[in-house]
């Protein structure tokens, strides 16, 4: 195989390496492939579920361990599991759990969910329409007008 | 003073994790957060995972354990959220740092396939995914009561996640940089079809705005009632005035609705 044996597109265009590797046109190199993301992606955890068990958990959802949770089967769980876990020893936000956990909320949110229904956690969610609660804002007023 | 706390703060640490005060739990962004894959063992001699953990003496210092006081379980405060939304770099995580009591955490969300087609990721952009990073604070007003705010992005491409952050929300702050107004209408947009009571918040960038509020608001179009002001999103005491603006409008609409 001679060095010329490789060169069966329009040499003019492509500039060849040898032995027989040719350096890319400037539009090939213009789209360079992604390098992908880092790690697995991050619905592995979830084995690719993206719905969570119960749509209400929002991002302000109050999270805590369930006291009746058992350590045996805590220390059975996944790191990830066990790390939500030990966040929720006082009260804490889905949000919280998320960035404290560095995973993404979506799949925080399915977890959660599923650590709920395995009796691990408990998830508090409110009756839900706090926006319409007028003595609830003026809480929420006097309590910024505090803040100096 | 540096951080925010109600005067009738519950004064005794529960100890380790649990020790119920704002600068203890949360501490600096870099704090012993457990990192995922190394959780932090829920009691010594745990042998299920031997990476990164030899076995410890069974020291007194062990982990968090919900059951280590099992009588003294506070109820969790009941959450409120105010949105913070506006284009990049108009100050939504600085107006979030100003006024909240944790340094701003930063939580993701992937824009899934949902949000693709629907909303067109830009034209300057090829991705067809991407993950959204969402800023957040909190203010504690009670010991059962703690207002969230929440940063968004306020382009169109992310409007997936409005309906999620809009749900139960008291109402939004638009964050708007007078010399960019593009960014932000299609989160106007969305939050008036919502009903969501919502404030725009003019950050005067060194003291400056590039067009005076009229101007501003004609070119948004936004209707009389909605507030327009100028605030310093450095400004601790001008993040309060305005959320008081959006609060104030949050109470309208509640006091109107419970009239009704």
């Amino acid at each position: 195989m001679t060095p010329d044996a490789g060169g069966e597109g329009d040499p003019e265009q492509r500039v060849r390496i040898r032995p027989y590797l040719r350096a890319p046109v400037a539009g090939a190199a213009a789209s360079a492939p992604d390098p992908g993301p880092e790690g697995p992606r991050p619905f592995v955890l979830t084995a690719g579920r993206v719905a969570s068990a119960d749509p209400a958990i929002g991002l302000e959802t109050q999270v805590t361990a369930e006291p009746g949770a058992s350590d045996d089967e805590v220390a059975l769980l996944p790191p990830e599991l066990q790390a939500i876990i030990a966040l929720c020893a006082e009260p804490i936000s889905v949000a919280e759990i998320s960035a404290r956990t560095r995973l993404h909320f979506g799949v925080t949110r399915v977890l959660v969910g599923d650590l709920r229904a395995a009796g691990h956690l408990e998830v508090h969610l409110g009756p839900g329409d706090g926006a319409s609660d007028p003595e609830l804002i003026l809480r929420v007023i006097d309590g910024l007008r505090a803040i100096s | 003073m540096d951080s925010v706390r109600s005067p009738d703060w519950p004064a005794a640490p529960l100890g380790g994790l649990a020790a119920n005060s704002a600068a203890a739990r949360y501490g600096t962004p870099s704090g012993p957060a457990p990192a995922v894959g190394r959780a932090q063992p829920p009691h010594p001699a745990e042998p299920a995972y031997p990476p990164a953990h030899p076995p410890a003496p069974p020291a007194p210092v062990a982990g968090p354990r919900p059951e280590a006081h099992p009588g003294r379980r506070a109820a969790p405060p009941v959450p409120v959220k105010i949105l913070i939304a506006g284009g990049f770099g108009v100050g939504k995580t600085t107006t979030v740092g100003a006024i909240s009591e944790i340094a701003p955490l930063t939580t993701e969300a992937e824009m899934t396939s949902a949000g693709i087609g629907i909303d067109d990721p830009g034209a300057r952009s090829a991705k067809t995914t991407t993950t959204v990073a969402m800023d957040f604070g909190c203010v504690t007003i009670d010991r059962s009561l703690k207002l969230y705010l929440f940063g968004t992005p306020g382009q169109a491409r992310f409007g997936f996640m409005w309906d999620d952050l809009a749900r139960g929300a008291l109402g939004a702050l638009v964050v708007v940089d007078s010399s960019r107004l593009d960014d932000c209408y299609p989160v106007v947009d969305y939050f008036e079809q919502a009903g969501l009571p919502f404030v725009v918040g003019v950050n005067a960038f060194d003291g400056r705005l590039a067009l005076d509020l009229d101007a501003i608001r004609w070119a948004l179009a936004i209707g009389e009632h909605v507030p327009l002001v100028r605030f310093d999103a450095r400004d601790r005491l001008s993040v309060r005035d305005t959320l008081l603006v959006v609060l104030d409008r949050a109470l309208q609409r509640a006091t109107r609705d419970r009239g009704a």
